[in-house]
């Protein structure tokens, strides 16, 4: 049984977190102020201007799926006012499916002091004290290539509880790999990173890091892993249920790991 | 006391002016960067064209002493010159309905 | 002006023979899962102060747009504003690469330090915290010295623009720019799309037929990268927009953006991110992004420059002095911390064309001298790592 956290609109999540969702590059600075002042998450990112084709769609669609992810019970979004992707466009396709969401445009608040306090008091407002729900239905993430054994053990582990795996490996690089687990509205995440990446994690989703024992980078770094190749199924079954149930992760508290937006095409 | 300019010029080679304001049909424009006095034939909003000079069908549109494209129709000293009446040269830019 | 005229900069001598205006210690992570450490050693030094720093989502990968970021990272860790760099990594030949590139670019002390040497993110923070200081005593001992007018190498930029951006804000800048570049200083023009229309015109201007050629080649190459993604750009320009507020045709648009490098002649044109390497006038081929323009600047040695912006923008780089200068009254005075210097006097018929080009000359050398902008004053530190390909395939 894990007990996690009734996030309203968003479901029942692991953690109940207020994302400041910077709609383009030019409010993530904003974001990451207000974000600091009341203790939210946010992340640096580039995109939101200057996008073209598919990109238009496919930013808004993965600023979405951040902004309604089941950890979260609030989002703030900033925008600028001139960018491609329109703060307040943006701002309605995520409320309409996700209701404590609120809007700060940087443009029409007198500056930056102004869009400060405007949004500081648009987080405290969206600001919730969510109550304990029990999670029965846990969405498990697993991101990179575990040896063959140890993810069909894990499996059948995630099976028999009755939660569901969802498996990432398009790309060698775990933040790549996690767009997709975002998508998914997985609750936990165990990455297994390529023998060349550190271990990381994002800031939404608890990722509990499992270091590739052959690998001389993880072998250096073997701290800051939370389990070691060789591991078995039930303990990490068990790490992760633990994690779900609020304990940190290692790169959940040393706060590493950045969210990486994907893009189809070049910015005109 | 601060001058204030209805129109202005960008360069002394321009056949146009850009309107600072909303000009009326008829107002008399008089400033120093204008050869003679002007007067305004059709209602020209703020920031758009007006013609310094009569500008035959075919003549080039010079804004910043450059060539940005050229009349479809004659345009009267004084009228407004916008996608009505000028085309660019290389590209078609006539507004879609 | 004259080229005999005494000059009114100061700057830091670089070894490379180039000038800065700031004098940086730049901690320039190579991988995203770093973006944080830098950030909290930037907060957490009592270098504070001269201390920069940037995030982006680099995690390494080697693909198709491996030469631009290569070049990216090595011209940003080298920009003259930069007493010092410390690079910090994973620890891979990649990182090494783009180390060695830049300690090519520029004799000064560039620091790598990697999580795989330091054996984890706690004994980094450790090294970096003490990285620092160890280059802190020697950058502090680089004095500001008087500065030729060829020290300025000036960034021109647009963003958030408007019917006033190429009556006001932009040929004013392009006053100040001309200037420059008669004194022997350099200016770079940018934002391929933003002289699609006009660039026969800008080409006319070219110092040879082959930098004429090359600006025209430029625009094409762009026009059939953009129309492979399946996009007309042509279609929607001027924007409804556009012609509501009186531009009528695409050149009339883009000879506005132009505006911004004034009426010099063409000295080169170069790609994204790479150097000038003579004073003059340039186009370098960008995209009209504000950020990834600001970086690929920054990684060409560009060490001031001045953003004019209609809607009002706050963004800045980690490096260059990045100076806003308004198009329109209106916005001046309704986001007065975003703005240094309103050009909308034109408009409003209380300036001239040379007074507010004057104004910013002088602007750009009072910045250039130490003066902070508003970006600065901000914090604003920007950057993005621009690709020509999508990070998805």
């Amino acid at each position: 049984m894990i007990t996690g956290y009734a996030n309203n609109s968003r479901g029942v999540g692991v953690r109940s977190l207020q994302l400041i969702l910077p709609s383009v590059v030019c409010s993530t600075h904003l974001s990451k102020k207000v974000a600091e002042e009341v203790g939210a998450i946010t992340f640096s990112h580039q995109h939101g201007c200057a996008i073209i084709g598919p990109d238009v769609a496919g930013v808004n669609d993965f600023f979405v799926a951040l902004a309604g992810h089941p950890n979260i019970h609030s989002t703030l979004v900033l925008g600028l006012g001139c960018e491609t992707l329109q703060g307040n466009e943006l701002t309605e396709s995520i409320a309409v499916k996700f209701p404590e969401t609120k809007y700060v445009v940087i443009q029409e608040s007198a500056g930056m002091t102004g869009a400060l306090e405007l949004s500081v008091e648009a987080a405290r407002q969206l600001r919730v004290d969510a109550p304990h729900a029990p999670l029965d239905h846990l969405v498990i993430g697993v991101e990179g290539n575990p040896e063959a054994g140890l993810l069909d053990g894990f499996a059948d582990l995630v099976a028999k509880a009755g939660h569901t795996l969802v498996l990432s490996n398009d790309f060698k690089e775990p933040s790549r790999n996690f767009a997709k687990l975002i998508r998914e509205r997985t609750h936990v995440i165990a990455s297994f990173p390529d023998a060349n990446q550190p271990p990381t994690g994002l800031p939404l989703i608890p990722v509990v890091t499992i270091a590739n024992t052959q690998s001389l980078l993880h072998q250096a770094l073997v701290d800051d892993f939370d389990c070691r190749s060789g591991t078995s199924a039930e303990h990490l079954f068990e790490r992760l249920l633990a994690v779900a149930n609020g304990e940190a992760s290692k790169s959940e508290a040393k706060k590493i790991g950045e969210i990486v937006v994907p893009r189809m095409v070049r910015s005109v | 006391m601060a001058r204030v300019n209805s129109l202005i010029v960008l360069d002394a080679r321009d056949n146009i002016a850009i309107a600072l304001q909303e000009l009326p049909v008829g107002m008399r424009i008089e400033q120093s960067d204008i050869a003679s006095a002007l007067e305004v034939q059709t209602v020209i909003p703020r920031g758009h064209k007006i013609a310094l000079v009569d500008i035959a069908k075919g003549e080039a549109i010079i804004k910043y002493g450059e060539r940005m494209g050229h009349a479809f129709a004659p345009i009267l000293r004084g009228s407004h010159v916008h996608t009505h009446n000028v085309i660019g040269d290389r590209v078609s830019t006539e507004p879609t309905a | 002006m004259s080229g005999s005229e005494p000059s009114l900069l100061t700057g830091y001598p670089r070894k490379n023979g180039r000038w800065g205006f700031r004098n940086y210690i730049l901690i320039l992570p190579l991988h995203n899962v770093l973006n944080q450490l830098a950030e909290e050693v930037r907060l957490n030094h009592p270098a504070q102060s001269v201390i920069t720093s940037v995030a982006h989502d680099w995690s390494g990968e080697i693909d198709s747009d491996w030469d631009r970021i290569h070049r990216v990272f090595s011209g940003f860790a080298v920009n003259p504003n930069v007493g010092a760099t410390i690079v910090i990594g994973v620890g891979s030949a990649a990182e090494e690469e783009i180390v060695e590139a830049a300690r090519a670019k520029r004799e000064m002390p560039i620091a790598y330090l990697t999580l795989r040497d330091s054996g984890g993110f706690d004994n980094l923070r450790q090294r970096l915290m003490e990285s620092v200081s160890e280059v802190f005593p020697l950058v502090a001992s680089i004095k500001r010295e008087s500065a030729p007018w060829s020290a300025i190498v000036l960034g021109l930029e647009c963003g958030g623009s408007d019917a006033y951006s190429g009556i006001t804000a932009n040929p004013a800048l392009g006053v100040a720019s001309d200037k420059f570049v008669e004194l022997g200083g350099t200016s770079i023009l940018a934002e391929t799309m933003e002289i699609l229309g006009a660039e026969h015109l800008l080409a006319a201007r070219a110092k040879t037929p082959e930098v004429g050629q090359a600006i025209i080649d430029v625009v094409a190459r762009y026009e059939r990268s953009i129309t492979y993604e399946g996009i007309d750009i042509r279609g929607a320009q001027p924007s409804r927009g556009n012609i509501e507020g009186g531009l009528t045709t695409l050149e009339e648009k883009s000879l506005g953006a132009a505006k911004k490098a004034g009426n010099a002649p063409f000295t080169g044109v170069l790609d994204y991110a790479y150097l000038p390497t003579e004073p003059g006038l340039y186009f370098m081929d960008t995209p009209g992004h504000d950020i990834e323009q600001l970086t690929g600047f920054a990684a060409a040695d560009v060490n001031i420059t001045v953003f004019t912006t209609g809607r009002g923008t706050p963004t800045g780089s980690a490096v260059i002095p990045t100076i806003k200068a308004a198009t329109n009254t209106e916005m001046a005075t309704a986001l007065p911390d975003l703005i240094d210097l309103n050009a909308g006097t034109i408009a409003d018929g209380t300036e001239t064309l040379a007074e507010v080009g004057a104004r910013i000359f002088n602007e750009i050398i009072e910045v250039a001298n130490g003066k902070l902008t508003a970006a600065e004053k901000g914090g604003h530190r920007e950057f993005n790592l621009s690709r020509l390909y999508g990070s998805t395939q």
